[in-house]
């Protein structure tokens, strides 16, 4: 995997344009109040990106085969209210919590991929109509008062809180970041389910005849996704103490974004966790950034878009110049 | 060089839905030798592959590998034997490198972990042994064809392949890329690998191979040494010499100039250099033959008439009037179109039959402000159906579900319904059965005779000569070879195509 | 033949069995008058925007801005109105402007969908991003209410008993379906949905094709919004949320392929009015409407796995076919 020259030139520009951002929010916030380029806040935005990082591994596994899932936020909604159903009404041990909630995310991850691989449904139709499931069982399954009134779950239990924090400023939640990651990239560079999942999405007819299980490939992917939600869902319900319905709103869209901005291309076959976490982290510095700048919050979102939206036409163009290229070349030079 | 007998095929049967496809064929590979399998379209080359390679059951006959009776039921099986089948459609992965594509799903492993020294290293020795101009560490994506083509090689020597199928593998290549494709056969027949070689060039069969079966009409018709592989006699061969003196395959062409000329094409050249310089003329009334061998640029050459694609340059006359082909500028002017590939661009599946026909004829359908009217459309099927008889005849039928000739008819029903200046049909006929065929070509005798220009490309000698006034034979981009008013046989057309001086 | 005329009467039949169900299980609720005004009232909007999006489906895209959008329009016509003076020209003014929004909106997915191929699903998934960010800063994250009486009468006067909205809707829906049905442009958007390559070969510029069924997508999209933000008397950056989905599942219930070429406006009417008595029954039986998502997201499913397996179906007929035609050449 050495020397991926159009891999390698993306990453560049990712990462380019994680530091233009970095440099610009420095230099405005001079001007401004806020302290933008402070380690206690370059940890805060660390800690922001991580759970978008962490859903990301999985989202970047799903978008290799060229899949997507638009459910995740959703699914974390839905993971975090079970465990506030086992916290509410049962007495079982916290790890048994965590468990069933990890479980859950299993479970959905699992949903999506039958429906997806087995059933044939385009991916962002099924991921859809799963995301407003989720959405609804979320809703079904809250914690209601005695009028009937959905109420936000407080889950203060001391181990919960505990996660919630880190040694330090370092906290459990960039660990764990951290871990995907490292174990995310290796999965990816060196099993060969790794190899399996670029060959899925580059070209499905061949790792059908290389003997690839397509089916269990993508469906492995969405399963991975699953449990890495789950865990972004422990954390974000450790940090709030708290689990609402209203959860991982911004969860559909985040992941997906930080992996486009990383260089996962949507067509499949490209891109890796690393560009993730950078996409990630480039999306975190952006909102802390226009938090910090005293911009209106909304204006984060209009960011966004544009930028995907530059990233993607930047993708598609920048990808058929190149093979349009080596066409001419390998006519040209034939064999060296 | 050739030693003893590897893979041997006896009395090979085969017919699809009672059609006999291949009949009593026999075939056999020895090792490390280069067997080249040629034929006209038809004669059940591809059959008789899929059948060794496991992808078709045989009806009848038996397989030998190295002596031994064997039975392939899928492709697993022959892979196992170590026989590999270099597909036309490269099953290469772009993302990966060329050591990840050879070993794909075979990776060496250290634990759960591949080892990537040891299967890079793995691959180089692979590379050195047969000297492949590649390097195991480099990703496809930058590669070209041609060396996609031989990591698929490298990718069946790596399971020890012991024969390797290329089925037509020089038909994308560049001619640089395709000789150092065969440097490489050259060098892994010196290794002892046996290779059977499918391809339509008789040039690349002649310089590659040692041996040369020849199969005509599903049956065997000759296996030729490499002494006897003469170009002239293999042509001869193909067509047969029974067949060549027969009614259908010699005809006298008549060319009636007096006529106006419908289309003058002049200088037309290729934007990826396909084709070049091509000038010829269509007189009214005239139905011109277009033959050469598939990917002689023939399918280009109308495409860029009709204006699908965009010509780089040279211009187009119709009635003397210069166009700028576009589809939409060309249907307008009178020109119909009836593209190769059928299902993917000739017709809507979803859609009836009505409005297939109507989909190029809403100019001349009654339109009442900016409402169709329903009835003047329906009328228009109904003519179409009852002109060339569709069946079934139900206007509101969705095409999709129809047989390949009525879908066909369909496609060319439409064109019938418009005041035609020119008509172009490329490959009219592919996979229609018999009777189909001939309306289809009485329809365009018809055309004809009332004053219509017709361009046919056809790959289908028998076709070609059969419908055509005159013909135009092209080869690697250009037009090699023009039969007017004279007595042609199809080993003539085929030997213009090839490239080959004809036998007397 | 028996075949083609059961599903041809099966949309009647699920819909009277619906009515039905509901009418034993709600009687007096149910079968009042106003509450089947309330009926179509709800409808009308997924209606009007159905009827539009309709178009996109036909061509085999996919439009997941269709919330966001609806917010972003209504949000437009609301402050378009207050900085004009509240007076009826200013409604009138407010109006035009978000219908110029949702054209421009259309045109952009459009260009950008054709212009560079990328996935319809990808540009609306972004722009959807936008459209939110926008309608959020121009309402500085607030509810802004419009109680004009020129503005709310869009959504609240009645004629002949039945609100606004269900005649605009009628409008609309008659007018695509017209444009479908009876117009050259119709009879392109069937053929470029269900093949594209053949289409273009056929003289139809796909391009252009493409572009105007997003705009129109667009335009009905803001007009949805408008509506909406009439009914509710305000308009905010959540304003239609949900839309997205109950539009496309609609259009599925409807008989509207995603996968292309295939459905029709009546149908797709028909998937608003079923949507609507779904959502008003299981509000009747006392089922929260954040519930309805479950079944919503379950018929989605269930018709899009069952078309594609029919696909999958004709694809492997042809195949066979073909091996057969082809006598293995």
């Amino acid at each position: 995997m050495k020397n991926l020259s159009q891999t390698s030139m993306r990453r560049l520009i990712s990462v380019g344009m994680l530091a233009f951002l970095v440099c610009l929010f420095t230099i405005l916030a001079g001007y401004g109040k806020g302290n933008f380029f402070s380690s206690a806040n370059l940890i805060e935005i660390i800690r922001d990106a991580s759970i978008p990082a962490i859903i990301g591994v999985g989202v970047t596994f799903i978008i290799i085969t060229s899949g997507i899932d638009l459910s995740t936020g959703s699914m974390m909604a839905l993971v975090g209210m079970v465990m506030a159903n086992v916290y509410e009404y049962t007495e079982w041990p916290f790890k048994v919590m965590i468990l069933l909630g990890l479980l859950t995310g299993l479970l959905c991850g699992l949903v999506n991929g039958i429906i997806v691989a087995k059933l044939n449904v385009p991916e962002f139709i099924g991921t859809l109509a799963t995301m407003s499931i989720y959405r609804a069982m979320t809703y079904i399954i809250a914690i209601r008062n005695e009028n009937g009134v959905i109420k936000s779950q407080a889950m203060n239990h001391s181990q919960y809180v505990w996660l919630g924090t880190g040694v330090g400023k370092f906290y459990y939640v960039i660990m764990a970041m951290i871990a995907f990651v490292v174990i995310g990239q290796i999965v990816l560079r060196y099993t060969r389910y790794g190899t399996n999942l670029y060959s899925v999405g580059a070209n499905r007819k061949a790792a059908t005849l290389s003997g690839i299980n397509v089916a269990k490939t993508r469906m492995i992917a969405y399963m991975i996704t699953g449990v890495a939600v789950a865990v972004g869902a422990v954390f974000t319900t450790a940090r709030l103490q708290s689990a609402t319905t209203a959860i991982g709103t911004d969860f559909e869209f985040n992941p997906i974004a930080a992996a486009v901005v990383g260089g996962v291309a949507l067509s499949g076959g490209s891109g890796d966790v690393i560009g993730t976490l950078i996409g990630a982290l480039f999306m975190a510095t952006l909102e802390n950034g226009v938090r910090k700048l005293d911009m209106n919050t909304s204006f984060q979102y209009i960011i966004k878009g544009i930028i995907i939206i530059a990233v993607v036409i930047f993708d598609a163009t920048y990808k058929s110049r190149m093979e349009r290229k080596a066409r001419e070349q390998g006519a040209k030079e034939g064999l060296e | 060089m050739a030693g003893n007998t590897i893979l041997e095929a006896t009395h090979i049967y085969k017919s699809f839905s009672g059609v006999p496809v291949l009949q009593d064929v026999h075939f056999e590979v020895k090792a490390g030798e280069v067997h080249a399998l040629m034929g006209e379209n038809g004669a059940g080359k591809s059959t008789l592959i899929k059948i060794v390679t496991g992808v078709y059951s045989k009806d009848d006959g038996q397989i030998y590998w190295e002596g031994k009776p064997v039975e392939i039921n899928n492709y697993q099986d022959c892979q196992k034997l170590g026989v590999a089948c270099i597909y036309q459609e490269l099953s290469v992965i772009p993302p990966l490198t060329v050591a990840q594509n050879v070993f794909l799903g075979r990776e060496p492993r250290n634990g759960p972990f591949i080892n990537y020294n040891k299967m890079n290293q793995m691959t180089q020795e692979l590379i050195d042994k047969y000297q492949f101009p590649l390097k195991p560490t480099t990703i496809v994506d930058n590669l070209g064809i041609g060396q996609r083509q031989l990591i698929e090689i490298l990718k069946g020597l790596s399971q020890n392949s012991k024969l390797l199928i290329m089925d037509e593998p020089t038909a994308s290549l560049s001619g640089k890329e395709a000789e150092m494709l065969f440097h490489i056969i050259r060098t892994l027949r010196e290794q002892g690998v046996s290779i059977i070689y499918i391809s339509h060039r008789l040039e690349e069969v002649y310089m590659l191979s040692d041996r040369l079966t020849i199969l005509r009409d599903g049956k065997n018709a000759a296996v030729l040494e490499k002494e006897e592989i003469i170009p002239a006699k293999v042509i001869e061969t193909m067509i047969g010499k029974v067949v060549d003196e027969s009614a259908g395959s010699r005809k006298m062409l008549h060319s009636d100039d007096s006529k106006p000329i419908r289309l003058d094409v002049k200088n037309l050249t290729d934007k990826s250099d396909r084709f070049r310089n091509i000038s010829f003329q269509v007189h009214s009334g005239e139905i011109l033959g277009l033959g050469g061998l598939i990917g002689a640029g023939r399918t280009e050459v109308v495409r860029a008439i009709y204006g699908v694609d965009k010509a780089a340059s040279g211009e187009v006359y119709l009635g003397g009037k210069k166009l700028n082909p576009s589809p939409k500028s060309s249907i307008k002017e009178g020109i119909g179109f009836v593209p190769e590939d059928r299902r993917n661009q000739g017709f809507i599946p979803l859609l009836s039959t009505t409005y297939n026909v109507a989909l190029t004829n809403y100019d001349i359908v009654k339109i009442n402000g900016v409402a169709i009217s329903d009835s003047d459309e329906l009328a228009m099927s109904k003519r179409a159906i009852e002109a060339i008889d569709i069946r079934p005849s139900n206007p509101d039928k969705q095409v999709g579900v129809m047989s390949g000739g009525n879908q066909q008819k369909v496609v060319l029903g439409k064109w019938l319904m418009r005041n035609l200046k020119l008509l172009i049909v490329d490959e009219p006929t592919a996979g229609i059965d018999v009777g189909a065929k001939d309306e289809i070509y009485s329809i365009l005798e018809k055309l004809a005779s009332e004053g219509v220009a017709i361009i046919v490309v056809t790959s289908d000698l028998q076709e070609l000569l059969r419908v055509s006034h005159r013909i135009l034979v092209m080869r690697k981009g250009n037009i090699v070879k023009e039969f007017k008013n004279v007595e042609v046989t199809q080993s003539m057309v085929l030997a213009a195509g090839q490239g080959v001086q004809e036998a007397s | 033949m028996n075949k083609i005329n059961w599903s041809k009467y099966s949309k009647p039949i699920i819909l009277v069995c619906f009515i039905l169900i509901l009418s034993i299980l709600r009687p007096k609720a149910f079968l009042s008058l106003n509450n089947f005004s309330n009926v179509l009232w709800s409808v009308s909007v997924i209606g009007i925007m159905v009827s539009g999006t309709i178009f996109v489906f036909l061509m085999g895209g996919i439009d997941l801005s269709i919330a966001t959008l609806c917010a972003l329009t209504a949000v437009v016509v609301v402050e378009v109105t207050h900085s004009m003076g509240d007076t009826p020209n200013a409604v009138a003014v407010g109006v035009l402007a978000a219908l110029c929004t949702g054209i421009v909106a259309g045109l952009l997915h459009g260009l950008i969908i054709t212009t560079f191929h990328i996935p319809a699903f990808l540009v609306t998934f972004a722009t959807q991003s936008i459209f939110l960010g926008l309608a959020m800063v121009l309402t500085n994250n607030k509810i802004i209410s419009c109680t004009v009486p020129a503005f709310t009468a869009i959504g609240a006067k009645k004629i002949l008993g039945f609100p606004m909205p269900v005649y605009f809707m009628l409008i609309i829906a008659i007018i695509s379906w017209f444009l479908l049905r009876k117009t050259v442009f119709g009879r392109y958007v069937y053929a470029v949905g269900g093949n594209p390559v053949a289409s273009e070969i056929s003289g139809i510029n796909v391009k252009r094709m493409t572009i105007i069924c997003y705009i129109l997508s667009g335009l009905t999209t803001a007009l949805g919004g408008i509506v909406l933000a009439s009914m509710t008397q305000q308009a905010s950056s959540s304003l239609g949320a949900g839309y997205t989905n109950d539009v496309i599942t609609a259009g599925v219930i409807g008989g509207v392929s995603l996968l292309g070429g295939e459905g029709t406006v009546p149908g797709a009417i028909f998937g608003a009015v079923l949507m609507g008595l779904l959502n008003n029954g299981l509000n009747l039986m006392s089922v929260p409407s954040t519930h309805a998502g479950l079944v919503k997201g379950l018929v989605i499913i269930i018709a899009v796995a069952f078309d594609a397996m029919q696909h999958a179906d004709q694809s492997r007929k042809k195949v066979k076919k073909v091996k057969t035609a082809k006598n293995g050449e």
